[in-house]
């Protein structure tokens, strides 16, 4: 069953998608625009894959993927936050120092050898509970890492949180008119940072899934762009989280759809293939136009002394 | 107010780099080498003989290109981070145009570099065009046009201009290739890279079509209250910005790389927009910057060889600098740093 495989690699292929596309909405709820999920995700992804690797176990690489993610993201913190600076500027310049960090780190220690280290992949729920089958659902539903898991049942938490709880409309009003919030006794900053470390984690988290459950190896640049197609799924989904999971099952697709689309064709050049996931961001974008509906804040510092 | 902008401006980058080299120092101590030797050798390797000056004036010349990309963009307020994009589509029409098209010498060269510029500002142009007429963000945009210029690159090295087994195009006709500057291994490119920034610095700073430029990126409400047609200012700056980008993409394929194959002119757009960050977007320190980063990176292999402390090192510097230096600049433009300078003053008298 063609389709059937085409639908199971699209929820793989879209899950570290989810995990930034959730990371971004948060940092983006609190008014932070954070581009620089690209780089946080790149330092999750050596970090997940160096402690998979000398553990044995993927499950820690995660954990270490996200707590890494939380730590390059507490410098985007400090500096966007704290010292106020420009966060898209700031965003480029966390883009350029975490995947440097991660290629040297990498070179470090595993030396500038030629061989390729491989780490274990995360067990899929089928083979966690010895389950044999062919069944499409059964493979849609067991055949599956736990993270992936995990991912759908964030973006349901996500979606109440923001909708039905008050932590969440507090954390959503920081994003939309901070001096409001900080007048209701919001503590602007403090939600600011929680967001970051949300976001950190997640992009950590995201980075990590590609070598603990994508991928057996870490190579410089493994992150491809997943960073960016988060933030425009972010956008495409219109802030919400639902939203935001459509957007990521439509990019995971045209992901899924261009590998089969390779393997199919060999007249075309296999590079125009490629093209689709990014081709397809695009003209989303272009479909989607111009209404505003991202939080009104965002992008701008909170300065308390200015009234 | 205005003399201790500019002494920020030169304080914050000089202190970030002294930082960056510090702990730069101490990696590279923490990894058993000596780093007072290993430094050394980077400043040698990088301007120790007139072979290695122009090794890194020629490696400074493409960064040039993508950091004036970014100046340019971001003076009127446009965030072009498809530098790279841009600066590929010219290295691949100029390899069209060199290997195809039966002209050599001057014309040839000339041809090239047209059509890199104006393939350039045309890829640069779909970005600035949504933007303007979609509203949509140029950010995402343009990145997503430097995968696909990427990506186009690799059919036209694999698949239409391939040239034998080894997935590369063939090598530019020695007749089109650019002449050397001074005899040095840097072409003509470089100086005609320090002279489009200086063309820019007069064009932003002392034509009043520049001034609407800027007074667009810096309040676009204001601009428009005064009559400035923002949308020109926007599409030209894209366009403007992507001209100078696939300019150098052109001048790159023909003055040192020859040929287009995996991983040509990687990172050279974020790379271009960090300088020009950390130039607080004036193109002439821009270039200065851009030389800097180079020589990093051309010093770091004779490091590498002589002492074994890997290249990746330089790469961990020139990623600090940005990042302090970012950092710096936004700190001194904090209210409460400026009231301790304040205060200060007000004590003294």
């Amino acid at each position: 069953m063609d389709i059937a495989n085409l639908i199971l690699a699209a929820i793989r292929i879209s899950s570290p998608l989810i995990f930034l596309s959730l990371a971004e909405l948060y940092s983006q709820r609190a008014g932070l625009v954070n581009i620089g999920i690209e780089g946080i995700a790149a330092i999750g992804s050596l970090v997940g894959f160096l402690v998979s690797v000398t553990t044995g176990s993927p499950v820690l690489g995660v954990l270490a993927g996200a707590a890494a993610g939380i730590l390059v993201n507490m410098i985007f913190a400090f500096a966007t936050v704290t010292l106020c600076a420009e966060q898209i500027v700031y965003g480029m310049a966390i883009n350029i120092f975490a995947p440097a960090l991660a290629a040297f780190i990498y070179r470090v220690y595993f030396g500038s050898g030629s061989t390729l280290v491989q780490g274990d992949l995360m067990a899929t729920l089928e083979s966690m509970l010895g389950i044999k089958s062919d069944h499409f659902l059964v493979n849609l539903s067991l055949d599956q890492t736990p993270m992936v898991y995990i991912a759908y049942g964030l973006v349901i938490i996500t979606g109440i949180y923001f909708s039905r709880t008050r932590s969440g409309l507090n954390f959503k009003a920081v994003g939309e008119y901070p001096k409001a919030a900080a007048t209701l006794g919001i503590n602007v900053n403090k939600t600011r940072y929680m967001a970051c470390v949300i976001c950190g984690a997640l992009a950590g988290i995201g980075g990590a899934y590609l070598t603990t459950c994508y991928s057996r190896t870490y190579v410089d640049g493994n992150v491809a762009g997943r960073g960016f197609i988060a933030l425009a799924a972010v956008i495409f989904g219109r802030w919400n989280a639902w939203g935001v999971l459509a957007a990521c099952l439509f990019f995971g697709f045209c992901d899924a759809l261009q590998i089969r689309l390779q393997v199919v064709s060999n007249t075309i050049p296999y590079q125009f293939f490629q093209m689709i996931p990014y081709a397809a961001t695009i003209l989303v974008l272009a479909m989607v136009g111009v209404k505003k509906a991202g939080p009104k804040a965002c992008g701008q510092p909170y300065r308390k002394e200015e009234r | 107010m205005k003399r201790n902008d500019f002494a920020a401006r030169v304080f914050i980058p000089v202190v970030s780099i002294l930082i960056s080299f510090l702990i730069g120092a101490v990696i590279i101590a923490a990894m058993g080498a000596n780093p007072l030797e290993a430094l050394q050798y980077l400043w040698k390797g990088a301007f120790g003989n007139v072979r290695n000056l122009g090794t890194t004036f020629a490696r400074a010349t493409p960064l040039i290109f993508t950091t004036l990309c970014a100046c340019f963009a971001y003076r009127c307020g446009v965030f072009n981070l498809g530098g790279e994009g841009q600066f590929i589509i010219g290295a691949i029409l100029a390899c069209f145009i060199a290997t195809k098209v039966p002209l050599t010498g001057v014309p040839a060269i000339l041809l090239c570099a047209a059509a890199g510029a104006v393939g350039g500002g045309l890829w640069a142009m779909i970005a600035g065009l949504l933007k303007v007429y979609r509203g949509q963000n140029e950010m995402i945009i343009t990145i997503m046009l430097n995968y696909i210029a990427t990506l186009l690159m690799g059919v036209v090295y694999t698949n239409w201009l391939r040239d034998g087994n080894i997935p590369q195009t063939a090598a530019v006709p020695d007749e089109v290739k650019l002449p050397s500057f001074l005899g040095m291994r840097a072409t003509i490119a470089f100086p005609i890279a320090l002279i489009i920034g200086l063309l820019i610095f007069y064009y932003l700073f002392s034509t009043s079509s520049g001034f609407r430029l800027r007074a667009v990126g810096l309040n676009a409400t204001a601009a428009k209250v005064n009559g400035f047609n923002i949308k020109h200012y926007v599409l030209m700056s894209f366009a403007v910005s992507g001209a100078i980008a696939g300019l150098g993409g052109a001048l790159e394929l023909l003055g040192t790389q020859f040929r287009l194959i995996n991983g040509f002119a990687a990172g050279y757009g974020f790379d271009g927009v960090a300088m020009a960050l950390i130039a607080s977007l004036h193109p002439l320190t821009g270039i200065l910057v851009a030389v800097f980063f180079a020589a990093l990176r051309v010093g770091s292999t004779m490091m590498q060889t002589a002492t074994g402390v890997p290249t990746s090192v330089s790469d961990i510097i020139q990623a600090l600098v940005i990042v302090f230096t970012v950092a710096g600049l936004a700190m001194v433009r904090l209210p409460a740093f400026r009231n301790l300078f304040t205060r200060k003053a007000r004590k003294e008298a």
